[in-house]
């Protein structure tokens, strides 16, 4: 098991490094001039100078990607010295020769072009609420799809079932931006006395007298939202399974045994029909957390994905390419996780046994 | 010493009683009467042997008792009084859900056919065979454990400790009918319903399956109803046997009876139509020989019959010992082989890890060689995972070898080009297994059949190829004006006799036949054997035929190769092998083959009698 998740780690560090060169070569080896795209309307030397310097544009191409790799590699020599000692947070390990050091670091995303902000604390004060977000989305989502899923499958072909799956297919079908502006509107502007939702809010509101106070209802309107695709697939997903394993002879064994039907259910059929939908969710998870750009923008949470597009709209390159690594992170993190979580639930695939 | 037998029977109680039992579905097309109206009854530690074909309703009768049929569309009729030990008599059909679940498992238990589907894959054997246990008896965690791993033990099984923390994929398909059979008696049932219990295992697991089946029936003294398409299986485990066609009991009688004075003519086909190991026969009698469907479609005796008898049937058919000679003889004259192989060697290589390649190699032929000659049936023979089908298909290099010589006319195939092989692909043909699989169901099986004859640009155009398709479908028995029928509408007899139409399109030499027969009922398999060797005749082909079945390659061979793990352990005339078999193995083979003669029926039931007074 632990050999397995060591390949699986190797394997997600090849993955990162694909990221990171298709992102560096997005940003650098595109025709156009960063520099200029990124200076905007200003044409003053000393910030097309600042950019270049700090992106290492006026070397090489191959020299420009050896000093991002460097940036970020947790392992790299760096120089000695008190400013680079600041700027990237090392710990030396050893000295090699009388300039420079081998030193651990956690990645250096570089600085944001607006807020001059080192880009891993933006992400890092981003991804609270975001993760809060989708965890919540998800947790929705996966409650209520495995109850619609169990519902419709074991009333196959009633009113129940075929109530349950069109509603699925117009969930699956509603692009969220779409479902984002209705429901904000329906739920936070029209109904807002009944249900006392706002339009927007933050998880955390700084109030002038309280402090910081913790606002759960802000929650409610863009995890809804944000979980209705993933409720209709989960319970599509649910049922197409669950019907597949109500068919399976091992059914028919556990009733012949004189099983009660709920615990056929619950015992026999969920556990399998379970496996597939669980590393669908588990997948979800981290392409939720990537997902979000739009119901962010439009319930102004302030998340990742929030972050991300301000970023892009004034072309904050450090941050986007962070904000992307990240997520391809959390990606890489999560599937580990999933392929683990299966092996444990489906004995079949558990490896070296 | 029958006699006492019988009176001994009778004295004891009925068990199980059913009248008039009737199942029927609601389809759109029409009411499917599954059981049709049958009357039987089981005493306590009597053994029912129900027989009948696919359709016949064997097992919707088996599931109809437990309320165990899927309900849609489903109506049960009748009465089905049980005895139970909690309840009293009680009618299984009309029983209340509460009532059912204190019966099954607890007082009646059932053993499907398929093991490797019928444990619930995410769950130990142990636990799921101590899940019975503890839902039927009081007793504590502990407790349920020491008896499953009893259960285990008495079932043979090797290591009840490591069997118990198991789960079901990482056993054998024999061992999986163990733990079956183990949850079948954890909780002493007064009747066992086995339902084809060894139909998909190898011929030696079924026979020390039906053996440990036997042991234990007389041990705890539990009625068992055994279902299954096999004569042979039920001779070895039945008292009495009822026979199903349609739904109905054609006949209803004690197992030396029905074996030695069979009254339905149904019942004679059946006998007559299976491959026997102790005679040749020319050709397979088969149930249309006896019987036919009068226009009520009922089943009636054939106004015409050949045969009135099972002994007629075979008598007419035998092929002497002088024919025999002369066959062998005319083989053997041919000195110029139509197919060598040479060294033949297949590896497969396992990854047991996704992510790693190559961490083993299986060999699944090792190193094999032999001959066929033009004209010649070469039977080969051997258990699941023996190789036998690898082999088939590298001779036609659908699979690559690892090395070896395959030559075929002459001319060594490993050699030649894609494009050579494509050609001489013509005369080289394999019908497959499943004929419900090898079809394309969106394709009429006219063109079906046409579709090789126009990639190899056989005949003028295409109306020449259709007149040769509907002369091949009349050849294989079928009506030409089926040209333009999907798959779906022809049963799994007809289904094979179209993959036989098929490859006969290509005029091939050589056709190897890979388990041609084996998905398909008794007397289906009669008719598609005798066609294969009328065809065999008529066109001038050679044969190799694969099967597991010892018999029907007896039938069907020339000579035969047994094959074990990847080697061939003995080849001869079939004649001498089963009188004389060298190899070890092969032996093994023959003795685990249920014969249904009359002596082993009357030695089996000998034991029986005497274990019974033991017990």
């Amino acid at each position: 098991m632990l050999s397995f998740v060591g390949r699986r780690l190797g394997y997600g560090f090849l993955v990162l490094l694909g990221v990171v060169l298709v992102v560096f070569f997005l940003f650098h080896a595109l025709p156009g001039d960063p520099v200029s795209m990124m200076a905007g309307q200003r044409t003053d030397v000393a910030t097309r100078e600042a950019i270049q310097k700090e992106l290492g544009l006026d070397k090489p191409l191959a020299e420009q990607l050896k000093l991002y790799m460097k940036d970020l590699s947790p392992l790299a020599i760096h120089e000695k010295g008190e400013e680079a000692q600041k700027k990237y947070s090392y710990i030396p390990l050893t000295s090699v020769g009388e300039e420079e050091v081998l030193a651990l670091k956690t990645p250096y995303l570089r600085r944001s072009f607006q807020s001059n902000k080192e880009v891993s604390e933006i992400l890092l004060e981003n991804v609270e609420s975001t993760l809060w977000l989708a965890l919540a989305a998800m947790a929705f989502a996966t409650v209520l799809g495995i109850v619609f899923g169990v519902v419709a499958a074991l009333k196959q072909n009633t009113f129940a079932d075929h109530f349950i799956i069109t509603t699925s297919v117009l969930g699956i079908s509603v692009p969220s931006f779409v479902s984002a502006i209705v429901i904000a509107m329906v739920f936070g502007y029209y109904l807002s006395d009944y249900t006392g939702l706002n339009l927007t809010g933050q998880l955390w509101v700084n109030h002038p007298f309280y402090g910081r106070t913790l606002h759960i209802e802000n929650l409610i309107l863009p995890a809804f939202t944000l979980g209705l695709r993933p409720l209709a697939i989960i319970t599509q997903l649910t049922r197409s399974s669950m019907l597949e394993v109500l068919s399976q002879d091992y059914i028919r064994t556990a009733r012949a045994k004189g099983l009660r039907y709920y615990r056929v259910i619950g015992k026999h059929a969920l556990k399998n029909a379970l496996n597939p939908v669980l590393t669908a969710v588990s997948g979800w998870l981290a392409s939720l957390m990537a997902g979000a750009f739009f119901v962010e923008l439009i319930f102004d949470w302030k998340g990742l994905g929030f972050v991300t597009l301000k970023a892009v709209q004034s072309l904050d390159f450090p941050v986007v390419m962070g904000s992307t690594l990240f997520i391809a992170a959390i990606f890489v993190v999560v599937n580990i996780f999933v392929d683990v979580l299966y092996a444990a639930l489906d004995p079949r695939v558990r490896l070296n046994s | 010493m029958l006699n006492r037998l019988h009176t001994g029977k009778l004295q004891q109680e009925v068990l199980l009683e059913v009248k008039n039992l009737q199942t029927h579905y609601q389809t759109p097309g029409g009411v499917i009467r599954a059981v049709d109206g049958i009357d039987f009854s089981i005493r306590k530690g009597e053994t029912l042997g129900i027989v009948g074909e696919s359709g016949s309703g064997k097992s919707v009768t088996a599931l109809s008792l437990l309320q165990l049929l899927g309900a849609q569309g489903k109506s049960m009729e009748g009465e089905a009084i049980f005895q139970s030990r909690q309840l009293g008599p009680i009618n299984l059909l009309k029983a209340t859900s509460q009532q059912m679940r204190q019966i099954r498992g607890n007082e009646i238990s059932i053993i499907f056919q398929e093991p490797m589907t019928s444990l619930n894959p995410v769950y130990t054997c142990g636990n799921q065979v101590m899940e019975t246990i503890l839902l039927h008896r009081r007793v504590s965690h502990d407790e349920a454990r020491r008896q499953t791993l009893a259960l285990f033990d008495r079932v043979q099984l090797p290591k009840p400790e490591r069997i118990f923390k198991a789960y079901p994929h990482q056993l054998s398909g024999g061992q999986k009918q163990r733990v079956m059979i183990a949850m079948a008696l954890s909780c002493d049932p007064q009747l066992v319903i086995a339902d084809e219990p060894t139909t998909a295992l190898d011929v030696t697991v079924q026979s020390s399956i039906l053996k440990l089946m036997a042991e234990l029936r007389d041990d705890i003294n539990t009625a068992v109803m055994f279902i299954t398409h096999d004569l042979g299986v039920i001779a070895e485990v039945a008292d009495r046997v009822m026979v199903m066609w349609g739904g109905k009991a054609v006949e209803e009688a004690d197992v030396l009876d029905i074996f030695s004075r069979p009254k339905h003519p149904y019942t004679k086909g059946l006998l007559a139509c299976r491959p026997r190991l102790d005679m040749t026969l020319k050709v397979l009698p088969t149930i249309t020989d006896f019987v036919a469907l009068d226009s009520s479609g009922q089943l009636i005796e054939r106004p015409d019959a050949r045969y009135h008898s099972v002994g007629e049937a075979l008598l007419m058919n035998v092929e002497t010992t002088e024919e025999i000679n002369k066959r062998h003889l005319q083989v053997l004259k041919n000195t110029r082989p139509l197919l060598e192989i040479n060294e033949l060697k297949v590896e497969f290589d396992v990854s047991l890890n996704p992510f790693k390649r190559q961490q083993g190699k299986v060999t699944a032929v090792d190193g094999v060689s032999f001959k066929v000659y033009p004209g010649e049936t070469l039977g080969l023979v051997g258990e699941s995972g023996c190789g036998k089908t690898s082999l088939g298909r590298s001779i036609l290099r659908l699979m690559e070898p690892s090395s070896g010589e395959i030559i075929f006319d002459g001319q060594n195939i490993r050699k030649l080009s894609n494009r050579d092989m494509r050609l001489l692909r013509r005369q080289m043909q394999i019908i497959f297994q499943d004929p419900y699989a090898s079809l394309n169901p969106r394709q009429t099986i006219g063109s079906a059949i046409m579709e090789p004859m126009q990639i190899h640009k056989l005949q003028q155009n295409d109306k020449q190829r259709r007149e040769r398709v509907m002369y091949l479908l009349e050849r294989v028995g079928l009506q030409p004006d089926q040209y333009h029928r999907y798959p779906h509408e022809f049963s799994g007899g007809q289904r094979q006799r179209i993959c036989i139409a098929r490859t006969l399109a290509l005029e091939p030499r050589f056709i190897i036949c890979d388990e041609s027969v084996s998905a398909l009922d008794v007397s289906v398999q009669a008719q598609v054997l005798n066609l294969l060797n009328e065809l065999k005749n008529d066109f001038g082909l050679t044969y190799i035929f694969i099967s597991h079945d010892l018999s029907v390659v007896k039938f069907m061979a020339d000579r035969i190769m047994v094959m074990q793990r990847g080697k061939i352990v003995e080849t001869g005339y079939p004649e001498q092998m089963f009188e004389h078999p060298r190899d070890e193995y092969t032996r093994s083979l023959i003795k685990a083959i249920p014969r249904g003669d009359l002596e082993d029926i009357r030695k089996a039931q000998l034991a029986r009698m005497l274990a019974r007074k033991a017990g």
